[in-house]
C-alpha cells in the first residue's frame, strides 16, 4: 500500500501545484470589423440642399445609452425631382475612434457591391457618373442618383453585399454573395406645394 | 491483461499453437446431445475478429465458417471429447482438444501475421472489462476499414442507434440514442476526448485508424470515464503488442472519385521479446471539392496529417506507456452556406441549388475551420498480485479550434473565432477482483484552461475559463450464478469554473443582468462589461444493471443509469452569431445541473444462424438542457433570431433492432432499424432528432473463389415527420417591385432517401511476407440528390453524389 500514499502524495502535490494557477483577466475586445451605421447624405440637385440621414441597429448600441435605434426614419423626397444619394458606413462602437468602414469597400470595389431594392416603380436609381468603380469597371453604387415621378410611399432595402457573385442584378438573390448591411427604410415622395 | 500475465507465468501460453479460455463455464451438466460451442475467433495482433476462418470437429460431419464478428456456433453436441480445428487463409491450421461437458463458450486467438505464426494468446472476453452488463458494439476490422476516410462519425454510423450530425460533407459528430455533443462520451486510450465537444459544428478531433478497438455502449454505465454522459459512449483502444520479437504493419492506401480524394494509413509495431515495444501510425489525406448529383459543392475539400506514437513496455510485474499524438484538420465549408442576414437563408431555401458553383479546386478557401489536437500521456500499472492491478495516468491535451469567415481588410486572413484549450489530468485506479466480484474504484482530478484569443477582434464565442475537476468512482461485478451478472457503480464529480466574460450592456440591460449578477462586475468599458465568476457544481451518477442468461441462446440484460451532468461553459456563457443559420446564441448563465434517468434493455436470441438483438430504451431528463428560439435582434444585417439555451423536462425513447441471418455458409443477411422519440414535456414539442433509418445488407461469400466477397448495402432514412417548428417571424421582401412577407421554414424536415453502396472486396492474397487486400466501394451508387435533417448545411445544397473508392491494404 505504499504505493498507494505515493501517488496520494502526488496528487496532492498536482493540486496545490494547479490550483495556484490564477486566471487572468481577459481583454476587452474592440471589434473592428463591425458596421455599426449607415450614413446617408442626400442632396437635390436642384438647389444642392443636403439632409444626411443615420441608420443604425439596437444591436450596436455605440453611444452606450442602451437606446432603442430599431425604428428607422423615413427619408423625405419630392415628386419629379433628382437626387444624388452618398452612403458610407461606419463603425462607431468606440464614440472616440469612429472608423469609415466605406473606405475599406472601395479598396476592395471586386469584392463588395452597393444595392437598393425598392418596392413600385415610382423611383429610378443609377449610378452616378462619379461612382466609385472595381476593376471590371462596375459602379459599386456608393454614390447614386435617384430620380423620382409620382408621389408616394416606397419601402426600399439596402444591401452592403460581400463576395457577390455577380456585380449587376435586380434582385437580391441575382447578387449573390452575404449581406454585411441590410437597412431597411422608406422612402417618402411628397408632391411639393 | 490479468489473466494474460498469469497464464505467462505459469506456462509459456506464447509458444503454444492456440490457447483458448473458457470464458463462461458449465452451464450445468447434461446427459443430452443440445450441448453448445460458441467460439470467437480473433486475430491475435489486432485483436479484430477474423472472419471467414473455417472450424470443423475433427471426425464428424460439422462445420461452420465465421462470421464478420468472428463468430462461429456448433450445436445439438453430445458429451464428449472433441477435437477442433481451424483454418484461415493467413494462419497455420489449428487444432485443440475440448472435453465437452457442458455448453461452452470459447475465445479463440490466431496469429493473423504470417511471420509468428504459432502465437497465440488468451485473455478475457475484452467486452466484458467495459461494462458487464450492458451490450457493446463494435465494429469490425472490415468495417472500420471500408469508413476510413468517413472519420469517427461516418464509421460509428455502421451500428444501430448511431447517426450523426453533420455540418457539411467533412464535418460530422456521433448522435447515440438522440443525444450528442457533452452528452456523448469519446473515450480514447482510458481518456476524455476534450476538445470543444459541445458545439454542434465540432467534429471529434480524432483518427479512428490509430485505433484497433472502437466499441459503443449505448447508455450510460462507464463511470469509469465519466458521470455526464447519459447517451452513450465511444471507446477507442489500441491493442498491447505482445512480448515477442516482431515487426509487424500495415499499410491502406485509399483513392475516391468524388473530391478526388486521396490517403495513405500506415502503422507499425516493433515489439521485443522483454515486453518492450513501439508503435507508430500516421494518416495523410487530401480531398478537394466534393460534388452533388447536379453541381459542384464549391469549398468543402478537407487536409488532415495526423500522427500517433506510443513507447511502452508490458513487463511481468508492472506496465507503462508513453503516448504522444497529434491530429491537424482543416475544413473548408461550402461557400454559400455563409450569409449574412435572414433574407440570404431565405434566398437559400427557395434555390434550388448553392449561390456558388465554380469548377472543382483542391484548395481551402474561408469560410473553413482549422483544428489542431495533441495529446501526451504518461502511464504506468502495477500488478501487485495475481488478481490486483494499481494504475497511475498524467494527460495533457492541447487542442486549438481556429474558425475562419469571409472577412474584409486587414482581417481577412484573422480567423473569427481562435480558442485554446488545455486539458491536464490525473488518474489513478485500483482494480481488483475476489470470488465471483470484480472492483474498481479510482480518482481523478483535471484542470482545464480555455483561452479565447482577442487578436480576432470578434467577441468571444466562449469566454475564458480555468475549471478544475476532481471526484471518485467505483464500480463492481458480480457473476451471481452462471446465469446472472450484475453490476453497480457510482461516480462523484465536483467541479469549480472561474469563468470570466464581457457582457454587451445593451444584453445585459435587456435581460435585467444587474440584479442577479451586478455584484460579479469586475471592470467596466465603453459598452461592455467583465463579470467574473466562480460556478460550483457537485454532480453524482449512479448506474445498475443485470444480465441474465437463461441459456446460450438468450441474453436478457436490464440497466438503469442516472446521469447528473453540470452545464457546458457554451451552454452558460456562449455569445455569438452562427452565420449558417443566421441566428444570434446565447448561453443561459442561471442553469443548474441536467438530471437524466435512462433504463435500457437487451434483448438477444442466437438460434443457430440467426442472431436478433432488440434494444428499447427510454429516457426521462429534468433541467434538460435545450437551445431554442427566443425572439428576434435588431442588427446592421436586419432581424436576427435569437436562440437561447433553457432547461426542460425532456423525454426520449426509442429501440434498436439488429438481426443477422446467415443463409448459408455463402450468403449472409444482415438488418439493423432503429427509432428515437423525443418529447419537451415542458411545451409537449417534438426535440430535434434523427429520423427512422433502417439498413439491410447482403453480402455473398462464394467458396469457390475464396478471397472475394461482394455486399449490397441499402440505407433507408425516412422522412421526419415530428419536428419543432421553430421558424423565425416571416421576413418582409420586395419581388417585382411588390412587398411581401415570406416564411423562412427552417423547420420541415427533408423528404426521406434511401441510398445503395456495393462493397466488392478481394483477398487477402498472400504475396510473399505480405497479404493484399483490394477493396471497390461504391456509395450512392444511383448518384441520388438528396437531403438530411440531420445537416445543419442542408438548405444550402444536396448531400454529395457516387462515389467510387478504391482500398488497397497491405499486412506486412
Amino acid at each position: 500500500m505504499f504505493k498507494n500514499i505515493q501517488i496520494k502524495s502526488l496528487l496532492l502535490a498536482a493540486v496545490v501545484f494547479l490550483s495556484s494557477c490564477e486566471k487572468e483577466d481577459p481583454a476587452h475586445i474592440h471589434e473592428g470589423e463591425v458596421i455599426t451605421t449607415l450614413e446617408v447624405t442626400v442632396t437635390n440637385q436642384a438647389d444642392d440642399s443636403q439632409v444626411i440621414y443615420e441608420f443604425e441597429a439596437e444591436h450596436d448600441d455605440h453611444d452606450n445609452q442602451g437606446n432603442d435605434h430599431g425604428e428607422h426614419e423615413a427619408i423625405e423626397l419630392d415628386s419629379n425631382s433628382t437626387y444624388t444619394f452618398e452612403v458610407r458606413f461606419l463603425n462607431e462602437s468606440d464614440p472616440d475612434n469612429i472608423e469609415d468602414i466605406t473606405v475599406e469597400v472601395i479598396e476592395e470595389a471586386d469584392e463588395h457591391q452597393v444595392f437598393f431594392e425598392l418596392e413600385g416603380s415610382s423611383i429610378t436609381i443609377n449610378a452616378a457618373s462619379d461612382d466609385h468603380k472595381d476593376s471590371s469597371n462596375n459602379p459599386l453604387h456608393i454614390k447614386t442618383v435617384w430620380e423620382t415621378t409620382t408621389a408616394g410611399e416606397v419601402d426600399v432595402i439596402a444591401y452592403l453585399i460581400h463576395e457577390p457573385t455577380s456585380k449587376t442584378g435586380n434582385s437580391r438573390n441575382d447578387f449573390g454573395g452575404s449581406v454585411d448591411a441590410e437597412i431597411e427604410f422608406e422612402a417618402h415622395v411628397e408632391d411639393t406645394p | 491483461m490479468l489473466l494474460k500475465y498469469s497464464n505467462f507465468s505459469c506456462c509459456n501460453v506464447f509458444k503454444t499453437v492456440v490457447g483458448i479460455f473458457l470464458l463462461t463455464t458449465s452451464f450445468g451438466y447434461s446427459q443430452n446431445c443440445n450441448l453448445s460451442i460458441t467460439g470467437k475467433v480473433i486475430s491475435f495482433h489486432d485483436k479484430k475478429p477474423l472472419e471467414t476462418a473455417v472450424v470443423q470437429i475433427v471426425g464428424e460431419t460439422k462445420n461452420a465458417v465465421t462470421s464478420v464478428d468472428g463468430v462461429f456456433v456448433f450445436e445439438n453436441l453430445c458429451p464428449k471429447k472433441l477435437t477442433i480445428k481451424i483454418s484461415h487463409i493467413n494462419c497455420e491450421d489449428f487444432v485443440t482438444k475440448i472435453d465437452l461437458t457442458a455448453s461452452v463458450t470459447l475465445e479463440l486467438f490466431m496469429d493473423h501475421h504470417i511471420e509468428t505464426l504459432e502465437e497465440v494468446v488468451i485473455s478475457k472476453e475484452r467486452t466484458d472489462k467495459l461494462s458487464s452488463t450492458t451490450k457493446v458494439y463494435s465494429l469490425t476490422e472490415s468495417e472500420k476499414e471500408r469508413y476510413n476516410t468517413k472519420g469517427l462519425a461516418g464509421a460509428l454510423e455502421q451500428i444501430s442507434g448511431v447517426n450523426t450530425l453533420s455540418t457539411g460533407n467533412s464535418i460530422a459528430k456521433p448522435v447515440i440514442h438522440g443525444m450528442f455533443g457533452s452528452r456523448v462520451g469519446i473515450v480514447y486510450n482510458n481518456l476524455m476526448l476534450e476538445n470543444q465537444q459541445w458545439g454542434q459544428d465540432h467534429a471529434p478531433n480524432i483518427d479512428i485508424n490509430a485505433f484497433e478497438d472502437i466499441r459503443v455502449i449505448k447508455g450510460a454505465s462507464a463511470l469509469k470515464y465519466a458521470g455526464s454522459i447519459a447517451g452513450g459512449i465511444v471507446v477507442l483502444e489500441s491493442s498491447l503488442p505482445i512480448p515477442i520479437d516482431s515487426l509487424y504493419g500495415k499499410t491502406i492506401l485509399n483513392g475516391m472519385t468524388n473530391g478526388k480524394g486521396m490517403g495513405i494509413v500506415s502503422s507499425w509495431v516493433k515489439s521485443y521479446e522483454n515486453g518492450t515495444y513501439i508503435k507508430a501510425q500516421g494518416t495523410l489525406r487530401k480531398n478537394g471539392d466534393f460534388s452533388a448529383p447536379n453541381y459542384m459543392l464549391t469549398n468543402t475539400g478537407s487536409h488532415e496529417k495526423n500522427i500517433a506514437l506510443s513507447v511502452g513496455k508490458n513487463g511481468f510485474h508492472s506496465m507503462w506507456n508513453v503516448y504522444f499524438s497529434y491530429f491537424n484538420t482543416e475544413i473548408a465549408i461550402l461557400k454559400s452556406a455563409h450569409i449574412g442576414s435572414i433574407r440570404d437563408l431565405l434566398g437559400a431555401i427557395e434555390a434550388d441549388s448553392p449561390s456558388v458553383i465554380e469548377p472543382f479546386a483542391y484548395g481551402i478557401e474561408s469560410p473553413k475551420q482549422a483544428n489542431t489536437h495533441h495529446t501526451t500521456s504518461l502511464s504506468y500499472s502495477k500488478f501487485l498480485s495475481s488478481n490486483q492491478k494499481l494504475n497511475i495516468k498524467y494527460s495533457w491535451q492541447k487542442n486549438n479550434r481556429e474558425e475562419y469567415d469571409l472577412r474584409r481588410g486587414d482581417l481577412k486572413y484573422t480567423p473569427a473565432i481562435d480558442l485554446r484549450l488545455n486539458t491536464h489530468d490525473i488518474t489513478t485506479n485500483y482494480e481488483w477482483s475476489r470470488n465471483k466480484g470484480s472492483y474498481d474504484g479510482g480518482l481523478f482530478f483535471q484542470v482545464q484552461d480555455n483561452y479565447s484569443n482577442p487578436d480576432t477582434e470578434v467577441r468571444r464565442l466562449i469566454p475564458d475559463y480555468l475549471k478544475v475537476k476532481w471526484g471518485g468512482y467505483a464500480t463492481a461485478s458480480f457473476n451471481l450464478s452462471d446465469k446472472v451478472n450484475y453490476a453497480i457503480g457510482m461516480r462523484y464529480e465536483h467541479q469549480s469554473n472561474d469563468v470570466r466574460k464581457w457582457y454587451r450592456n445593451n444584453r445585459w440591460e435587456s435581460k435585467n443582468y444587474e440584479e442577479l449578477l451586478g455584484s460579479y462586475v469586475i471592470n467596466e468599458v465603453v459598452g461592455q462589461r467583465l463579470v467574473s465568476r466562480d460556478l460550483i457544481f457537485n454532480t453524482v451518477s449512479f448506474s445498475t444493471g443485470v444480465r441474465y442468461m437463461p441459456s446460450s441462446r438468450y441474453r436478457i440484460a436490464l440497466n438503469f443509469n442516472y446521469a447528473e451532468r453540470a452545464p457546458d461553459i457554451a451552454e452558460m456563457f456562449s455569445d455569438g452569431l452562427h452565420h449558417s443559420l443566421a441566428t444570434i446564441e446565447y448561453g443561459n448563465p442561471f442553469l443548474t445541473k441536467e438530471k437524466t434517468h435512462k433504463l435500457v434493455l437487451d434483448v438477444e436470441k442466437r438460434e443457430g444462424l440467426f442472431t436478433f438483438i432488440a434494444s428499447p430504451f427510454i429516457t426521462f431528463g429534468e433541467h434538460y438542457i435545450i437551445i431554442e428560439p427566443t425572439g428576434v435582434e435588431q442588427t446592421i444585417r436586419g432581424a436576427f433570431p435569437v436562440w437561447e439555451y433553457s432547461a426542460v423536462n425532456a423525454l426520449l425513447a426509442g429501440i434498436d433492432v439488429d438481426l443477422t441471418y446467415e443463409i448459408n455458409s455463402e450468403l449472409e443477411f444482415r438488418q439493423s432499424t432503429s427509432w428515437v422519440h423525443g418529447t419537451n414535456k415542458n411545451t409537449e414539442k417534438p426535440l430535434i432528432i434523427p429520423p427512422v433509418t433502417t439498413t439491410n445488407q447482403i453480402r455473398y461469400s462464394p467458396q469457390k473463389w475464396n478471397a472475394f466477397s461482394i455486399a449490397l448495402h441499402s440505407k433507408i432514412t425516412f422522412t421526419q415527420h415530428r419536428f419543432p417548428l421553430n421558424n423565425p417571424d416571416d421576413v418582409p421582401v420586395i419581388e417585382n417591385g411588390q412587398k411581401l412577407y415570406k416564411e423562412v421554414d427552417i423547420s420541415t424536415p427533408p423528404n426521406g432517401y434511401h441510398n445503395l453502396g456495393l462493397d466488392l472486396n478481394w483477398g487477402p492474397y498472400k504475396i510473399k511476407e505480405s497479404a493484399i487486400n483490394i477493396g471497390l466501394s461504391f456509395d450512392n451508387l444511383f448518384n441520388v440528390g438528396y437531403r438530411d435533417y440531420m445537416n445543419r448545411l442542408r438548405f444550402y445544397a444536396d448531400e454529395a453524389g457516387r462515389n467510387v473508392m478504391f482500398q488497397i491494404k497491405i499486412s506486412h
